[in-house]
């Protein structure tokens, strides 16, 4: 449920994403990837919206930042927003004095960031004087082509802010055109201590992803049930097949629980971050993945094109699928910590 | 989410309530009866619901005017779920307190009220639900059964089925066709039937299970006086509809912690067997508590919205499917606990193909068998679809 205000930046947010695209993932003519980003900033302020106002940002929380990210993500507007918000977030609760430096150039949308949390990273810390060294090469870091600044560290440790120009930062091709990857070398990249920890920013990401998702997913519903309602074959309107009908039903329902499952990560408490985050991005990334693959196959030959919305939506749900832990370890962590063995 | 001290209090009372009562003569109904259990201690099942009704723990969300206590929907869901935390019973009351009760509060005059509510609020008076027939499944408007007004008596002819508790029950609310040359749901109204009369007969029905829960119940020229008609005449789908939502899933919480209970029997029997070992079995376990979770959570989530669509403008943002929230809860519900009923076969390995003597199952035999009623009974999973689709998602009828 929204606060009115949430509702009213919900609304805002979703008026600026309709002027700013074509289509799902395609921007709108005369529209760039740049000015997107700098109007989202700076006419919307949403890469603020979890910093405090003293440093420039508009005081809200993870909350405000899953409404943003929301509404992003029904349309899958190609912007590194997540991974930005979330340094904000993250920024926020670590260290005073490195958090003065950092969330102004964030909050105005100067500074974009990336979460490269690998277990390949080691860290050298000489503590507050002398400084830190980050060396390891992180891959798959989300939004890491356009990162000016990075928050890399291994799992179980605490996350140091690095900047880009100290780290080889190789893009990468990805399946999901609408968000972008890179693989991040660091070699004894001088690094900063934020004080925060590496284990509850995955959490966060995940908690945000699995945000993302339940509205993509109810996004591509909401287009597969309007073209069953048009579409004819047969002298009918393809929507009254029970057989089609159902499985829109069907999806209701775990959009229905992905929203709601969501909204749980995103509002749980510190004690129960990390299962609630990590078992919300298993079931919102699978009800998202199927809800694609729905709407491709309900949707016909049209929706095996190129030109038709659907596979950017099946290539985002798949790659939030297997990224910030796959299927698989995610369910195998939840075991775990719900002390299932 | 914090609870209010209002809340934490009476959570407190609830619970001190339960300790206090649930014990002695009552103690052997701890776990006991329910779906798949109906048959079970019924005698003190019906004396445990007076308990409850001296306690003023039936009717928590009626208005005080009408002898309930006028609690809000999150106070109920604590009830619930404190209920269930300590064992508490399937109910025998559930028909009157949350199928008649809501009809009566909506559609029935203040003398109707003032006859039917008290014997629900006490706990004195069992209720059974008279809508499914023979003829009648799934197109529930299709009822055959005809009641006509004769010397100021209405005179029921017809046969219900899968009626729960029939055989304890006192009273029947019945669908029934009062104008015979009106079409579908039309000439439907909702009578009130006393069941014990020579004009009714019932007969169990045994299940797949083995047991009976459910009956058939015959009506050869029953009767029942005038008053006891719930709105006029041709009213009966109207009034029947109007309360399927009513509750909104508060006991569905209470379900919630039931089916916590047996995720965990489910559990100790897969450590029991060492199936916990095998990846599919552990893998499965884990999604069966995901799911768990995942109901919780969009249970909740559905209760806390608006009841109508656009009452409270962008609070909730974007339903799925607006309106039809209790059949997604039923969707949900019925589809995990059928998974967790294979699970706990699966679990135990070999040993789930024996039964004991007269064949008495166990308690993963029971799960397994009974949970093939769930998607069934109380709208199936096919109709519930029906209803998303058509009502939640605007698709045409076919």
């Amino acid at each position: 449920m929204d606060t009115p205000e949430q509702a009213a930046l919900r609304q805002v947010v979703r008026d600026f994403c309709a002027r700013h695209t074509a289509s799902p993932g395609v921007l709108a003519d005369g529209v760039t990837a740049a000015s997107t980003w700098q109007r989202l900033a700076g006419e919307l302020g949403l890469p603020g919206l979890a910093i405090g106002e003293r440093h420039g940002g508009m005081g809200g929380g993870l909350a405000e930042v899953a409404v943003a990210a929301q509404e992003l993500g029904r349309v899958l507007l190609p912007v590194p927003y997540l991974s930005t918000a979330l340094a904000g977030v993250v920024l926020g609760r670590g260290s005073q004095e490195l958090a003065a430096r950092l969330l102004p150039g964030l909050a105005r949308g100067e500074v974009t960031a990336a979460l490269a949390v690998d277990g390949q990273l080691t860290v050298r810390d000489d503590g507050p004087t002398g400084g830190a060294l980050v060396r390891g090469q992180a891959r798959h870091v989300l939004d890491g082509a356009e990162a000016s600044l990075f928050l890399a560290g291994s799992p179980a440790g605490r996350l140091y802010a690095v900047r880009a120009a100290d780290a080889a930062v190789a893009p990468a091709g990805t399946l999901d055109q609408s968000r972008t990857q890179a693989t991040v070398t660091f070699s004894d990249a001088t690094a900063i201590a934020t004080g925060a920890d590496a284990g509850r920013a995955v959490s966060l990401l995940r908690a945000l992803l699995a945000a993302e998702s339940a509205a993509a997913a109810q996004r591509c519903l909401e287009v597969t049930v309007g073209y069953l309602k048009t579409r004819s074959q047969f002298g009918r309107v393809i929507g009254s097949f029970q057989a089609l009908r159902h499985r829109c039903a069907d999806l209701a329902v775990e959009v229905t629980a992905a929203r709601a499952t969501a909204a749980a990560a995103i509002a749980a408490g510190p004690a129960e971050l990390e299962v609630t985050a990590a078992l919300a991005k298993l079931y919102c990334a699978d009800v998202f993945w199927h809800a694609a693959a729905e709407m491709i196959q309900l949707h016909g030959g049209i929706g095996f094109t190129w030109e038709h919305q659907a596979h950017r939506y099946l290539k985002r749900a798949k790659t939030t699928q297997l990224l910030l832990g796959t299927p698989g370890e995610l369910r195998a962590l939840v075991g775990d910590l719900a002390g299932l063995g | 989410m914090a609870e209010t001290t209002g809340a934490a209090q009476f959570r407190a009372e609830i619970r001190r309530w339960l300790a206090d009562n649930l014990t002695g003569e009552f103690a052997p109904l701890v776990g006991r009866g329910g779906p798949g259990w109906e048959h079970e201690l019924v005698a003190e099942r019906l004396a445990w619901e007076r308990r409850l009704g001296q306690g003023r723990l039936i009717g928590l969300g009626w208005p005080a005017s009408d002898g309930g206590r006028g609690l809000p929907w999150s106070w109920q869901a604590i009830f619930h779920e404190e209920y269930a935390r300590a064992g508490g019973p399937g109910r025998t009351g559930h028909m009157g307190e949350q199928l008649l009760g809501p009809a009566l509060l909506a559609f029935g005059t203040p003398e109707q009220k003032a006859r039917f509510l008290p014997g629900i609020l006490s706990g004195t008076q069992v209720w059974c639900q008279g809508y499914s027939e023979p003829g009648a499944g799934s197109d529930l408007a299709a009822v055959a059964t005809r009641a006509e007004l004769r010397d100021g008596q209405w005179h029921l002819h017809g046969q219900k089925v899968w009626t729960s508790l029939a055989h304890i029950a006192d009273w029947c609310f019945v669908l029934a066709r009062t104008a015979p040359q009106a079409r579908r749901h039309r000439g439907l109204s909702y009578l009130l039937v006393p069941m014990r009369q020579p004009g009714v007969t019932v007969r169990p029905i045994v299940q797949l299970t083995g047991t009976s829960e459910f009956n058939e119940v015959f009506f050869d020229d029953a009767r029942t006086d005038a008053g006891a008609m719930i709105g006029a005449p041709g009213d009966g789908w109207r009034v029947a509809m109007g309360t399927l939502g009513v509750e909104r899933g508060a006991s569905t919480i209470g379900l919630q912690a039931g089916f916590s209970r047996q995720f965990e029997d489910v559990l100790a029997t897969a450590r029991r067997a060492g199936t916990i070992g095998q990846p599919d079995i552990a893998a499965r376990i884990t999604d069966a508590w995901i799911g768990l979770q995942v109901m919780r959570y969009t249970v909740a989530a559905i209760a806390g919205e608006p009841d109508e669509p656009g009452t409270q403008p962008g609070a909730a943002p974007d339903r799925v499917a607006p309106g039809t929230e209790p059949s997604i809860a039923k969707l949900l519900w019925a589809t995990w606990h059928q998974r967790l009923g294979e699970l706990a076969a699966d679990a135990s390995g070999p040993d789930a193909t024996l039964a004991g003597p007269g064949y008495e199952l166990p308690g993963a035999q029971r799960l397994l068998l009974f949970t093939r009623a769930d998607t069934i009974y109380g709208g199936s999973n096919e109709i519930q679809r029906n209803i998303i689709a058509e009502r939640g998602l605007g698709l045409p009828r076919g």
